[in-house]
């Protein structure tokens, strides 16, 4: 920056139409002053040079110092003659012996700021501070929020004189020309410029810039201005990560920005989140977007209080650079780093929260009576005397959802520090997040710290280091099981199940069994005593150097390691079922992973005579992962005491296991921007990236994207247009690629087995998979075009994005005919697209001293539609293992991913009480499918009966400030979806098998024929229909909260800088028809088993206070 | 300054270089490659034995294939209803094209067949393949290969017939069912070939890998369902007259048979063998009763009348059935249990030392055949090739009414030349009943004589529901097969 501060401008920096690039760079020029001014002037006496040169002009000559040093020279051309020609040989002087000695002899002399040096006449210094008339303004700069700021540099207009606010945001400025405009400017604050008229006192409220244009955002290996981008990218503000307390960025992301949709897996302490940007491109390759730490691709997020921004990336053009694993977007993450604040004073940050939780909703369950008299009903149906003789003495019997639900606590405690000086800056951090889960016996744990370095060596040498690591204790729960039945049942699941005609204990003090259907443990026991444990641990490091080899040319390197370190212990004890039958059953499992990654560029930046700007990035990476797996059980202890950590002391070896997988990455990459006059701008992208996952003919891909954006603002025919303040138009064209699969999926392979021959394990191998010799990369093809729209100078802010996303060479595990003796075979199988609209909308509604009010809306409409599919319809199955049947789901060409396929159900026959399910389809004499009712109802009657893909998504944020209050009001709805309620469906399965929801009191019996639920019969197959479909529409008050900052006369001369304390809540209220717990759950992650739900971890309803201080 | 630009590039071509070291192969530790995995005879033998980890499992033998085929015949029954409806629906002969037991025991029993097919591939390509030891092991594989088929044929009628390795799967996605007489050819054709190269015996005598007798005693069966009854008879009294050679004898104590622990018998002719402990099999907990100490799941139950069927002393009684069993350590008759009625006792009652408290992963080797079918195969098969029970053809029968007496006189031998026929082969099928009441063996007694009607609708049922002759004799297709092959056609009824 500091070298492109004055030839550009020699000729016309005190005459000539302003201009508002050159305002900026007054700016910046005066950001260094102040901050030259609050720190000690050390460097120019300390650096020695060495020049020489016959026959130069003087400001050859300074321009050689610039080259050699960290100094820069300002001067107007126009005032300054520096043509004059010298001799000069010195060697190892100071600066101001050299100047001293180049200056003799004419009119000029200098003034040393620290490493800003300004040339002047010997007359004319006060000509800086400048003409004139002696008027003097005073004032105050605040914030948004009324505090006072420090360090706000006030410039009068068309000059560099100027001043900055002292600690209690007071200025004052003499020697003020008659018509003048004052420009206020603060980093990370949005500028302003005060036309100054007559007053004499001028309080000034600074705006964070964090909607502004001029916010420069990070682009994945480089940084942007928002205004010169030309890729479609959300961004999200610290402010939002930390409104209320989250788990991690993603659960903190969610309804933030548009284009993304995040769905909760559970509501278990610790649960993960499912991110998809744009929709799923795939099917069965990862579809989880790249995570992008600080540059380290893959890279472990650290806690939410941590980061400063998030930007996703969302179309090619922006993703490219990422090629093979861009397709499913980018999220770049960028840090809190340390910056130099009010001298040398550190700043220290102290949030703390704590949350009440508690289920939000339960479901609605027979009791004792209502189970017995159900029961016995299937017996009578059944022609066989009743099972319970007298329903009546059950009462309400037991209420198993009370007895595993609690109220839950969510802790959350952060201090930071941070500051800087000229040589370093750094940001440390320290976390504990507690979360103890509605559910007994769950909870969360974990302790991290973070901290992030830089620091200059040299005159062109920036490095630095970002260390994050991370300790987490999970205390689990089983629910959302993939499979139930004996030994298998979840928590959740199983105090649905659990018949409420028996209590948690025996007699004899041992715990109930379920004593129909499935031998399974109580939910108490469960819960309780089964020992599920994970220990987590999580470190990465990371090294950059950025070294500016000659000017506007940087080589960067970068080189990071993450390790992961999990354990995973398991104990079933005698007391249970489960673990009775064997003496106790214990597992311990170990997952070790390690991320190595380096990337190394060159970018270089050129500008042409003002009109043309070059950007030039060249670079390789290299990545490799590593995973080692083991896992260790045995079973028959004599006592239960040992948990997980005996494992010789139990009776019974059982399997072992290990595992070793890796794979490496490498990859070239390139990227050419071009800006003409800010008002065209042009970005090509290309990625060369080699993959050892694929197969032996395909392991190299190159994926382009080329974009453009015109800044129509620019166009002399909108710039006088002032309500317009911004408007620009992208375009972009992309591939990027997926290599998210498993390792060796080409290869046929030969898996080893335990056979048993006499009692005796011997080697076995069986065939395990097929071979696919032609799988190749999946290539998703994406068009963007969006628009942006600044008006009425930014208070509304409007962008628009339409995309389509054809992704093709679709991998799919394909379900093989069974009597291949293969289950699957990933091929390459057809091609899906995604289209969409997304809208963002920030509004400033209010904004005046004592009244905020802005509004943050964004809205995302999807379609997902499968294109063609090799070899026609692809039906599957994704219930519970346990909840064996019809399948339940299919892929066809023309429809979206993941619908629901089964039958119509069409209520019940009111002559006996059976399920109806209607006849749409026959076959003709030559056995085709023909769309018209035959009389008969089989498989050909199945259809597609619902849609997991939502209508469209949106988030509402509404910030209001009154006085020294904020309120916060986050609304967030997924609106159109279908669900697949695999919970219900065991639950009004009309059988004698578990225990069910209180709805089955309305089914058929002789007496109740106008009704929609079955009679009550135990030979219910569990047949996918339109009656376990549900609408997942949602619109969630996610958070609400009020905090009062208080005054600065209040906290006096405590230390204290900010004081604020809040109070909010979290889910307050849902608004949905859905019949489970909560429709924002995802029971299966894949990208065609969305909208599913069984036995779910129910999402809490939180109740938090909380405090943020600022030393 | 020229220098300092030399060294600059240097430096920075090196870091570039940094990825050149990476090939990008992957070098898989753990995985195994079926183009070079076969070159000796012990390679085979691996195959070959891999081929027993898909039959030793829940699939298969350890619950779906053998409880559904149990459920079938009319001597085992639903005890507690709210059971799985797979398992009442097939109970009731009511399946649906997705029932939950097919959906699973199906491609179970093709895996089984694919890596018999793998194996039988494997023996033949490599380069010292016809050796004695290299058939043999062919042969081992051809013969489970068979059985499998055997299975579906008569649960399905015509399947798919996979015959070698299949390795590009669009060569057999669009195929149609293979005609059941055809596939009874290449059963056949796989049986004799083991019949001449299987060895009679293996070291320490097991019986889980088959024998010369495995194959005769199988021949003898395939005969008999297709009523060939000479070769049946041929067949079966090979195996009999060769029992020494086999080692095949009778177990006196039939209680001994049940003992998992026992493992493999002189009685066993092919069984499949499971270990205690890590093996899963669940005919105990399935059977067991609930509430009780043996911590039963309630499951199945004997049909209400096939007690009765049996001799007031038939000793075979004291291992199929639990009268009576300890509640919390105290012996409780079977009308104070939560289902009050009598129980199977076969697989519950002994379930080995190693075995889950339930009766889970007993280490049971399961048979596939006993030495006391084949004398009843003799049996039946004599008479239908004489016209009329033959003196051999009850000197077959009474071997097992001996066996069943245990030293008493009930059931006393049937004197020859008192039966007809019909009388005869009537009785030889009730034998088999009383014998192998949950053998999975019953249904394909029924549906070899075309009983069906009789024994669900007659007046003497024990299992009474309606029967359906042109539905009710094979299973559906698994829906996933036709949904994926439109070639398949589906059963008649469904």
């Amino acid at each position: 920056m500091k070298k492109k501060l004055k030839r550009e401008d020699k000729e016309s920096f005190f005459s000539g139409p302003p201009k508002i690039y050159r305002i900026m760079k007054l700016v910046c020029l005066f950001l260094i002053v102040s901050m030259i001014q609050v720190s000690a002037a050390t460097y120019g006496q300390n650096s020695k040079l060495s020049l020489s040169g016959q026959n130069i002009t003087i400001e050859q000559l300074l321009s050689r110092i610039e080259d050699q040093s960290d100094f820069s020279f300002f001067y107007n051309l126009k005032e300054v003659d520096l043509s004059k020609k010298i001799n000069l040989n010195v060697e190892n002087k100071n600066i101001e012996e050299i100047l001293n000695s180049v200056l003799k002899g004419t009119d000029l002399t200098y003034t040393i700021n620290d490493r800003l040096i300004i040339i002047h006449k010997e007359t004319s210094e006060k000509n800086l501070i400048t003409n004139i008339q002696e008027r003097k303004i005073t004032g105050k700069v605040t914030d948004q929020s009324g505090y006072p700021l420090p360090g706000v540099t006030i410039v009068i207009k068309g000059t560099n004189a100027g001043t900055i606010t002292d600690s209690e945001g007071n200025y004052s400025l003499s020697k003020i020309p008659g018509n003048t405009v004052l420009v206020f400017s603060f980093v990370g604050m949005k500028s302003q410029e005060i036309s100054i008229t007559g007053q004499n006192a001028i309080n000034i409220v600074m705006k964070e810039e964090s909607i502004g244009l001029n916010e420069v955002i990070a682009v994945g290996y480089g940084t942007m201005k928002k205004s010169d981008l030309t890729g479609s990218v959300s961004s999200v503000s610290s402010k939002k990560l930390v409104a209320f307390p989250s788990l991690n960025v993603t659960q903190a992301l969610q309804g933030r920005a548009s284009g993304v949709q995040i769905t909760t897996k559970n509501g278990e302490p610790g649960a993960s989140s499912r991110v998809r940007v744009r929709g799923g491109t795939s099917l069965n390759a990862g579809s989880d977007p790249l995570y992008v730490v600080d540059g380290f691709a893959g890279g472990a997020v650290p806690p939410s209080g941590d980061i400063a921004s998030i930007e996703i990336l969302k179309d090619a053009s922006a993703t490219a650079i990422y090629g093979s694993r861009g397709a499913n977007g980018v999220i770049l993450i960028t840090t809190k780093t340390g910056k130099r604040n009010n001298g040398d004073k550190i700043n220290i940050n102290f949030n703390s929260s704590y949350s009440v939780n508690q289920v939000a909703k339960k479901l609605d369950m027979l009791n004792g009576t209502q189970f017995a008299e159900f029961i016995n009903d299937i017996y009578t149906n059944e022609g066989k005397p009743v099972h319970y003789e007298n329903p009546e003495s059950y009462g309400e019997g037991t209420d198993w959802q009370n007895i595993i639900f609690r109220n839950g606590a969510i802790q959350n405690h952060e201090l930071s520090a941070s500051g800087g000086s000229d040589k370093i800056n750094f940001y440390v951090s320290m976390n504990y997040y507690d979360d103890k889960g509605i559910v007994i016996n769950s909870n969360y744990k974990r302790y991290s710290g973070f901290s992030n370095i830089d620091f200059k060596v040299g005159k062109n040498i920036k490095a630095g280091f970002r260390m994050f690591y991370n300790r987490s204790y999970q205390n689990g729960v089983k629910s959302q099981e993939s499979c139930g039945g004996v030994n298998s049942t979840g928590v959740i699941s199983g105090a649905l199940i659990m018949e409420p005609t028996v209590g948690i204990y025996n007699e004899d003090g041992s715990y109930t069994l379920s004593t129909i259907g499935n031998v399974n443990d109580n939910p108490y026991a469960i819960a309780t005593e089964n020992t599920i444990e994970s220990v987590y641990d999580q470190f990465q490091g990371n090294t950059f150097i950025d070294w500016t080899i000659i000017k506007d040319l940087v080589f960067k390197t970068t080189f990071g390691i993450e390790n992961n370190n999990n354990r995973y212990g398991t104990y079933y004890p005698m007391t249970v079922n489960y673990g009775a039958n064997v003496d106790g059953l214990s597992s311990i499992q170990g997952i070790k992973r390690t991320t190595f990654l380096t990337e190394n560029y060159l970018s270089y930046s050129k500008k042409i005579n003002d009109q043309h700007k070059f950007n030039l990035l060249a670079g390789c990476s290299y990545q490799k992962y590593r995973n080692e797996d083991w896992t260790a059980n045995t079973n028959g202890y004599l006592t239960d005491s040992f948990l997980y950590w005996n494992l010789d002391g139990g009776a019974d070896y059982m399997e072992d296991y290990s595992s070793l997988a890796e794979w490496e990455m490498l990859s070239y990459y390139g990227r050419f921007n071009y800006n003409y006059k800010d008002k065209y701008l042009v970005t090509f992208t290309g990625r060369y990236d080699g993959s050892s996952r694929l197969g032996k003919n395909n392991k190299w891909a190159f994926f382009p994207s080329g974009a453009f954006a015109w800044n129509i603002k620019q166009e002399p025919f909108l710039q006088t247009v002032d309500d317009i303040s911004h408007l620009k138009l992208r375009l972009s064209y992309g591939e990027t690629g997926n290599t998210d699969i498993g390792i060796y999926q080409s290869l046929a392979n030969f898996s080893a087995v335990a056979s048993i021959i006499n009692e005796q394990t011997v080697n076995g191998v069986v065939p395990s998979s097929i071979a696919n010799s032609d799988l190749s990369w999946e290539t998703t093809k994406q068009t963007d075009i969006g628009f942006d729209i600044g008006l009425f100078n930014e208070r509304i802010l409007f962008t628009v994005d339409g995309y389509y996303m054809k992704t093709e060479d679709l991998l799919y595990y394909v379900p093989l005919p069974e009597y291949s003796g293969y289950s699957t075979s990933l091929q390459n199988i057809g091609s899906l697209e995604n289209k969409g609209l997304e809208f963002g909308l920030n509004t400033v509604n209010i904004k005046n001293k004592n009244i905020g009010w802005t509004t943050d809306l964004n809205i995302s409409f999807n379609r997902n539609k499968v294109t063609s599919l090799k070899g026609g319809d692809k039906i599957y199955s994704r219930k519970p293992g346990h909840l064996i049947g019809d399948n339940t789901n299919i892929l066809r060409e023309g429809s979206p991913a993941g619908t629901f396929y089964g039958y119509i159900y069409d209520g019940v026959n009111k002559e006996d009480g059976s399920p109806i399910y209607r006849d749409i389809a026959g076959r003709d004499t030559d056995g085709n499918l023909v769309m018209e009712p035959d009389g008969n109802v089989n498989s050909d009657d199945r259809t597609i009966i619902g849609n997991p893909h939502p209508d469209f998504i949106f988030g509402i944020t509404n910030d209001i400030r009154y006085k020294n209050f904020d309120l916060d009001i986050f609304l967030q709805g997924v609106v159109g979806n279908d669900m697949y309620n695999f919970s219900r469906m065991e639950l009004e399965w009309d059988s004698g098998i578990t225990n069910q929801m209180a709805s089955v009191l309305n089914r058929w019996t002789p007496t109740n024929t106008d009704t929609d639920m079955p009679k009550a019969s135990s030979s219910y197959s569990l047949i996918s229909s339109t009656r376990w479909i549900e609408k997942g529409t949602y619109i969630r008050f996610k958070n609400i909260s009020l905090g009062y900052n208080f005054p600065k006369k209040f906290l006096g001369k405590t230390g204290i800088e900010k004081l604020r304390l809040y109070v909010s809540g979290q889910n307050l209220y849902t608004i949905t028809n859905y019949k489970g717990y909560n429709p924002d759950v995802s029971y299966n992650d894949g990208n065609y088993s969305l909208g599913l739900d069984y036995g779910s971890y129910p999402n809490a309803r939180s109740y938090t206070v909380g405090v943020n201080i600022n030393f | 300054m020229k220098k300092d630009i030399l060294y600059k590039t240097v430096l920075i071509a090196l870091t570039f270089m940094v990825g050149s070291c990476a090939d990008l192969d992957e070098n898989p530790i753990g995985v195994l490659s079926p183009e070079s995995f076969f070159n000796t005879e012990n390679d085979v033998k691996g195959a070959v034995m891999g081929i027993y980890s898909n039959m030793a499992c829940e699939e298969y033998f350890g619950r779906k294939y053998t409880c559904a085929v149990a459920l079938l015949g009319d001597a085992c029954d639903i005890s507690d209803i709210g059971t799985s409806s797979r398992r009442i629906v097939l109970n009731n002969l009511d399946p649906d094209t997705s029932n939950g037991m097919i959906s699973e025991f199906w491609p179970r029993i093709y895996k089984t067949i694919g890596a018999a097919n793998s194996a039988i591939d494997g023996a033949e390509s490599i380069t010292v393949s016809d050796t004695e030891g290299v058939n043999q092991l062919k042969a081992e594989a051809m013969i489970i290969r068979a059985y499998c088929y055997y299975n579906l044929v008569r649960l399905f009628g015509g399947v798919p017939y996979i015959g070698e390795t299949v390795s590009n799967v669009s060569s057999i996605s669009d195929i149609p069912r293979t005609s059941e007489d055809e596939i009874y050819k290449y059963i056949i054709a796989d049986c004799e070939y083991a019949e001449k190269t299987l060895p009679d015996k293996y070291a320490d005598d097991i019986r889980c890998r088959p024998t010369a007798g495995s194959a005769k005693t199988m021949l003898a069966s395939v005969y008999l369902t297709l009523g060939e009854y000479d070769k049946a008879e041929k067949y079966a009294e090979e195996v009999i007259n060769n029992a020494d050679k086999y080692g095949y004898s009778l177990v006196n104590d039939f209680t001994e048979l049940w003992k998992a622990d026992n493992g493999d018998m002189s009685e066993h002719i092919w069984t499949v063998d499971f270990q205690a402990g890590t093996s899963d099999d669940l005919w105990g907990p399935l059977t067991g009763v609930r509430g009780s100490d043996m911590n039963g799941w309630d499951a199945f139950a004997p049909s209400p009348g096939l007690y009765d069927l049996y001799s007031p002393g038939d000793y075979r009684k004291e291992a199929t059935f639990v009268l009576e069993t300890p509640v919390n350590g105290v012996m409780t008759p079977y009308t104070e249990w939560t289902w009050p009625r009598i129980h199977f006792g076969k697989y519950s009652l002994y379930p080995g030392a190693k075995a889950n408290s339930d009766g889970r992963r007993s280490g049971r080797n399961y048979p596939i055949f006993r030495f006391a079918e084949v004398f009843l195969i003799a049996a039946e098969a004599s008479t239908e090739v004489n016209g009329e029970p033959t003196d051999k053809s009850y000197e077959y029968i009474n071997k097992i009414r001996e066996r069943a007496r245990f030293g008493g006189t009930e059931p006393a031998d049937i004197a020859p030349g008192t039966m007809t026929k019909d009388e005869f082969i009537a009785a030889v099928l009730k034998e088999r009943l009383l014998e192998f009441p949950i053998e999975y063996k019953r249904w394909f007694d029924i549906k070899r004589r075309d009983l069906g009607k009789e024994v669900f609708e007659g007046p003497n049922s024990i299992e009474p529901h309606t029967f359906n002759e042109s539905r009710h004799y094979l299973l559906p297709l698994p829906q996933d097969e036709l949904d994926r092959n439109h070639s398949l056609t589906q059963n008649p009824g469904y």
